[in-house]
């Protein structure tokens, strides 16, 4: 197949939309690794003979699937506002998080993950104690457990932070931006560093799916960066392969045929890891970029004061 | 070389007065014996193979395997599949051995995938695995041919190359009102074999194989094998 023109590259031969040719020099589909595995490392003369697409497209799938997680740095990012339920449902694509941020007033603000629990699923309970039933036998719940409740409705604690100000480090209700103190009866001591942070926290409830904010995130537009694994929801036509990958994906597919295969020598399997793991290798310092231009910038970063 | 083969056969079964063989019977045993013949040709060619594989086999002239493929290839057709219903399809009438079906999409012709059916139901449930418009498979089941994804639902969107059956081979001639039948090659129903010439020797060993166990000539039968024994070692080598 001949390479597009640069009609097509720029302006999707004008279609619509115009960018969908942009940077797609760069990768390789996952049609072509495929057709091109089967074309060239199986067959007669070769380790692999006789195997089925569906399998090499299952470890090419798989080999892709394991670079996105981490060796891709491809990260995603969404945008969304937090209602008052202070959920961000996870996106259809999402695997991993790699950076929650609050955007404010024009600033980026990276938010901390709270690792103690914000949220909770509670059953209904008799004056007893009991748990509550439904006619299939399965627990009665709530919409809202009273962690949950607290939360959403903005009747937890949290810290105040204002150095200015005498209620600075203590424990207060923050409404519509104001905050409310209790009297203070004896001393406090100590504080939670972990969650003394002036912006909202989070906490992801992976099964769930979704991300629990603390309740000043309301109404607030949270950016979510996170990675995928690269299927594009299911699209064969759309997964791709960065090229300098590309090498590392026939050995990875070679290696995994090779090792699941009956009265192939250990010899052959140990070859094909190692040849595998080091083109790894190669492709992840390439896809770095490491080079003089990039380590100057940060180098002049050594001879700086710090105050 | 229908008409040589013939003249052969003839040639050796006269030669003792063993016997004679009618048109009609000729045309059956040389139908049989072509068939015979080219079935010989795909195992003959995996045989090639595996010489290759173990560096037993040469290049240029030497390499075998492409003569036989030259003469497999001369059966090979590619024709448009039949649409039955949803995305069900015949397979061609004559076909010996389905190469590949082909999925045209309207750009690009992808190739469909031949799938058992012990995995067809595991792979459609195969997030990662399912048959799709990408990657396509298919089933055959009688005389069904059966596309996945089932989106595959249209005349003229399968392809097929095959390798067909070789056509019947026909002698046919002009009845002459005393003496021998005259051949005549320019008859409707005339058929000549199509195997190369080079097969011409194997075809009337297998000719008079079948002739002699029809005319029950015992020593014709014991030279057709001979001859087939000879020629099995000399290819093996």
């Amino acid at each position: 197949m001949a390479y597009i023109s640069q009609y097509a590259y720029y302006e999707n031969s004008g279609a619509v939309p115009e960018n969908a040719n942009w940077g797609s020099y760069q990768y390789v589909s996952l049609e072509d690794i495929v057709n091109n595995f089967m074309l060239m490392y199986s067959g007669n003369h070769e380790l692999i003979n006789n195997e089925d697409r569906y399998k090499v497209l299952f470890h090419a799938k798989r080999g892709i699937q394991e670079l996105n997680y981490d060796a891709f740095k491809e990260i995603k990012t969404l945008e969304l506002e937090v209602c008052d339920t202070l959920r961000f449902v996870l996106p259809s694509d999402y695997v991993n998080w790699v950076r929650i941020s609050l955007y404010k007033g024009g600033v980026l603000r990276p938010l901390t993950e709270n690792i103690q629990i914000n949220g909770a699923t509670a059953y209904l309970q008799d004056n007893d104690c009991r748990i509550l039933f439904d006619a299939s036998g399965n627990a009665l719940s709530p919409q809202y457990s009273e962690i949950d409740f607290d939360r959403i409705k903005n009747q937890k604690k949290s810290i105040y932070l204002n150095d200015a100000s005498p209620y600075n480090g203590k424990e207060g209700y923050c409404y519509n931006g104001d905050w409310y103190f209790e009297y203070n009866i004896g001393a406090r001591y100590g504080l939670n560093t972990e969650t003394a942070n002036f912006n909202p926290t989070f906490r992801i409830d992976n099964k769930g799916g979704v991300i629990n904010f603390s309740s000043h995130m309301s109404g607030e537009t949270c950016i979510l960066e996170y990675v995928s694994d690269g299927m594009e929801n299911g699209s064969d036509s759309k997964v791709t392969v960065n090229k300098l990958f590309e090498d590392f994906i026939y050995a990875y597919i070679q290696y995994a045929i090779l090792n699941s295969k009956l009265g192939v020598q250990e010899y052959i399997v140990r070859r094909a890891q190692k040849n595998k793991s080091a083109l790894l290798r190669n492709a992840k310092i390439r896809i770095s970029n490491i080079h003089p231009g990039r380590l100057l910038m940060n180098l002049r970063g050594r001879d700086k004061w710090i105050k | 070389m229908i008409n040589s083969v013939r003249a052969t056969v003839l040639a050796v079964l006269n030669k003792s007065n063993y016997g004679y063989i009618s048109p009609s019977d000729f045309n059956l045993y040389a139908k049989q014996a072509q068939l015979d013949l080219f079935e010989d040709y795909f195992y003959t060619y995996n045989f090639q193979v595996n010489k290759e594989n173990v560096r037993q086999s040469g290049t240029g002239i030497a390499d075998l395997k492409k003569s036989l493929e030259e003469v497999i290839e001369f059966f090979s057709v590619t024709a448009d599949l039949t649409h039955v219903a949803l995305n069900t399809f015949t397979p061609p009438s004559d076909y010996y051995l389905i190469n590949k079906l082909l999925f045209n999409n309207g750009t690009k012709l992808k190739e469909m995938e031949k799938v058992t059916h012990s995995k067809i139901t595991m792979l459609n449930n195969s997030l990662l695995t399912a048959p799709n418009e990408t990657f396509p498979a298919y089933t055959l089941e009688e005389n069904v041919i059966t596309a996945y994804p089932s989106t595959i639902d249209a005349n003229g969107e399968v392809k097929c190359q095959y390798f067909r059956y070789p056509k019947d081979p026909k002698w046919t001639f002009i009845n002459l009102s005393a003496g021998e039948p005259s051949f005549d090659s320019t008859a409707a129903d005339y058929q000549d074999f199509e195997l190369p010439l080079s097969d011409e020797p194997n075809l009337v060993v297998k000719i008079l194989e079948y002739a002699g166990v029809s005319i029950r000539e015992a020593e014709v039968v014991q030279f057709a094998k001979t001859e087939e024994t000879q020629n099995i070692n000399e290819e093996s080598r």
